[in-house]
């Protein structure tokens, strides 16, 4: 490609001839110039331009991709993929998108095709797989009996569609409508929109469980999201959550938070998750702002508040008070926002936006807790299914932003477990939302799950801590000092060491207070003694 | 009656700068601590407290430099003659219209009191105000390279603001009692001018 010369027009004679060739070489090339790009970081267009000027296969060319495929035949189209990426499918096979499990410390099933409970939909194993698998990234997980070693279940589209007519359906299933030809001839890396179509609808809607992820990033003003918004950085997803071989860096499962990692051998895809990775550890023309990333996660002061985009999410679900009836059916409610705060379905539930995260010390490990393990149910307060480990002692915690879910939940008041009721199902299936009857519901799901339970249950409070890290603001909404540098700030509850500006003893201030008044009273009665006799 | 030049120019110069700085740091340290000051926000606040206090450092270094060079350190040797008239004079003459106890002189221009009241101000309130604002300052790194428990810092910040307090109270006492030389306005015409004009004759005589 050739550039013209930029001149000032004094230049020197014969620039005209210059310009005319600049003009005329890339119209004669069949090229229009090169849109202006922005300067520095922060445009979408060079951005996106950039990456899409690397790559090296137009895939509308490939004969076998021409198709036609079979209305939803997803496993031909990833047959396809195969012949060439002989290898895509053994990839994703090895990860946690695939297995929706994970293992930590040691031990197994900290995922969602194995006992991982959470206080949302609490577990998928009690017959819901078919429904939420929708987010697999496969095809036909309807129940434990899925063939989890064969490649042509593995679906290639959902993270590689660029077209967004791309859907899936049940058991993972595509839509049968989908063109499926049309969408494998235009596939790519993945957008924020393939990773949004299930990050951003944890929990069964958009925004509902991390509270930091919904749909409107996908055109979010720079002030909801700094990286993501098109007028920000213009980041996708997999620009921090970059990926080794469909091994995509972030899980928060595994995966200590917001520690530098240094690349093993060169060229090694490192996790760019933490801020620090592109921010550098003093990003900060402060000193001491640089000096809070020892005790301070980045996210605490450049998240003011999670949930900033239109849509609410979801603080509070009370499973107990599921089941309420009109006529026989169930029914919703809204609250004063319009937020449904009553649903059948899923009982009395919170939602809110513009939401102030609760502070808590953190060095990255989340102790998540699972159907099979035995719950302590404190005297007060809620059973915290995934407690973070960390304090001011430990070097590697920083006081992070979390939203909190609290819940009530149903568990197993013999085994002291809690448990995997079967909720999705229609009228006589023994579904909960079929047939509204918990005890059938549960015994049931812990049935499918090959779990035992006892035969009674109850409910039990719980909360689940979800860190916050997404939707990060434009600097000038950092938070200001005296946030947490005040006696009732954002750090108030967070304990274990002396901050300043919180921390200080009303009795030393009293005294010290006490002390230069007693001075001023002396000095004023001193004065007004000799102002009385003259001799001032 | 004698015009004497009891201060000389860079004598003066420290006197206000220090005092300027002092003023500053306690306005700024107020508003960090909390005590209901909102002149320059927190942050502002922090960072000026900072940049003042080693303004303090840099300033007293050359007042150290001076003092040790022109000898003017002596005026500082505590003495107890006349301590007990001083007190005395300040509780009850000074109401009666007393001459004062103590001659002032070139070479002895700080009364028993003074002397007293400048070492302690030189020797343990700055001393310790510096100390503590500096761990205060470095208390990340040292507590991590010591590793200190994490009440540490409590007590770093107990002292720095108790002896703050302190030094706040000497300064009320400090400006009260320029106000009773010869007439209410002698001292402080003479720490800005140099110049004090010494109606008594001198103890001991002129060198």
């Amino acid at each position: 490609m050739f550039h013209p010369p930029r001149r000032p027009s004094h230049a020197r004679p014969g620039r005209a001839l210059g310009t005319l060739l600049g003009l005329m070489l890339p119209l004669a090339l069949g090229q229009a110039q090169p849109p202006a790009r922005a300067t520095g970081h922060g445009s979408f267009t060079a951005f996106h331009e950039a990456k899409a000027h690397r790559l090296t296969a137009d895939h509308s060319k490939f004969k076998i991709l021409q198709g036609p495929f079979k209305d939803g035949d997803g496993p031909a189209v990833t047959r396809a993929c195969l012949t060439c990426h002989t290898k895509a499918a053994e990839q994703v096979m090895a990860t946690s998108h695939w297995t929706w499990n994970i293992s930590k410390g040691g031990q197994d099933g900290f995922g969602k095709s194995t006992h991982l409970v959470n206080n949302y939909c609490i577990s998928t194993i009690g017959g819901n797989t078919e429904s939420c698998a929708r987010c697999h990234v496969g095809y036909g997980y309807k129940d434990k009996t899925f063939d989890f070693t064969n490649q042509e279940n593995v679906d290639c589209l959902v993270c590689h569609d660029t077209t967004g007519d791309y859907e899936k359906e049940k058991a993972g299933l595509p839509n049968p409508a989908v063109p499926l030809a049309e969408v494998a001839q235009k596939v790519g890396a993945p957008t924020n929109r393939n990773c949004g179509t299930c990050h951003f609808f944890g929990g069964g809607g958009d925004a509902t469980k991390h509270g930091d992820l919904d749909d409107t990033i996908l055109n979010a003003p720079r002030a909801e999201d700094v990286h993501m918004s098109k007028q920000g950085a213009g980041m996708d997803c997999i620009d921090c959550h970059v990926s080794d071989g469909h091994r995509i860096n972030g899980p928060n499962y595994v995966v200590p938070a917001d520690r530098r990692e240094q690349p093993k051998y060169p060229g090694e895809a490192v996790s760019r998750m933490a801020c620090t990775a592109c921010h550098s550890d003093s990003p900060h023309r402060s000193y001491i702002l640089n000096r809070h990333y020892q005790k301070v996660a980045c996210q605490t002061c450049h998240i003011p508040a999670f949930a900033r985009g239109k849509i609410p999410t979801n603080l509070y679900w009370d499973w107990s008070t599921a089941g309420r009836l009109k006529d026989g059916k169930g029914y919703e409610e809204e609250d004063a926002n319009g937020f449904e705060d009553y649903n059948s379905m899923h009982g009395v539930m919170k939602w809110a936006r513009n939401v102030t995260p609760t502070y808590i010390w953190y060095n990255g490990n989340l102790t998540f807790t699972r159907l099979t393990d035995t719950l302590r149910i404190p005297k007060d307060g809620p059973v915290v299914l995934n407690p973070a480990e960390g304090s001011y002692a430990d070097p590697n915690a920083k006081i992070w932003p979390f939203k909190l879910h609290d819940g009530v939940q149903p568990y197993d008041t013999v085994l002291n477990r809690f448990v995997a009721p079967y909720t999705a199902g229609p009228k006589g299936s023994g579904a909960y939302w079929g047939d509204w009857n918990w005890d059938v519901a549960i015994r049931m799901g812990m049935e499918t799950a090959g779990l035992p339970y006892s035969g009674h249950h109850g409910f039990v409070k719980t909360t689940m801590l979800w860190p916050i890290t997404h939707m990060v603001a434009p600097k000038e909404q950092a938070l200001s000092c005296t946030e947490c540098h005040s006696r009732k700030g954002r750090l108030a509850q967070v304990s274990g060491f002396y901050l300043i500006g919180r921390d200080r003893g009303r009795g030393l201030d009293q005294i010290g207070l006490g002390i230069i008044a007693l001075t001023l009273l002396g000095v004023g009665i001193h004065g007004f003694i000799r102002y009385t006799k003259g001799h001032f | 009656m004698r015009r004497v030049l009891l201060y000389e120019a860079f004598e003066r110069f420290w006197h206000w700068a220090q005092a300027l700085l002092i003023i500053l740091m306690m306005l700024t340290g107020f508003e960090i601590r909390g005590l209901g000051i909102h002149l320059f926000g927190f942050e502002r606040a922090v960072s000026l407290h900072n940049t003042l206090a080693v303004t303090l450092v840099v300033l007293i270094v050359f007042a150290i430099f001076w003092h040790v060079t022109t000898g003017e350190w002596r005026q500082y040797i505590p003495t107890r003659t006349f301590l007990r008239e001083m007190v005395a004079f300040y509780l009850t003459g000074i109401f009666k219209g007393a001459p004062h106890p103590v001659k002032k002189h070139r070479m002895a221009k700080l009364n028993p009191l003074q002397r007293l009241a400048y070492l302690g101000f030189k020797v343990m309130i700055i001393p310790i105000q510096i100390t503590t604002g500096a761990l205060y300052y470095f208390y990340p790194n040292l507590q991590h390279a010591l590793h200190w428990p994490a009440s540490s810092l409590w007590i770093i910040a107990v002292l720095h603001v108790a002896t703050a307090f302190g030094l706040v109270a000497f300064l009320v006492g400090h400006v009260y009692l320029t106000t009773t030389g010869h007439t209410p306005l002698t001292n402080l015409k003479a720490m800005v001018t140099g110049w004090e004009d010494l109606h008594d004759d001198a103890y001991f005589d002129e060198q």
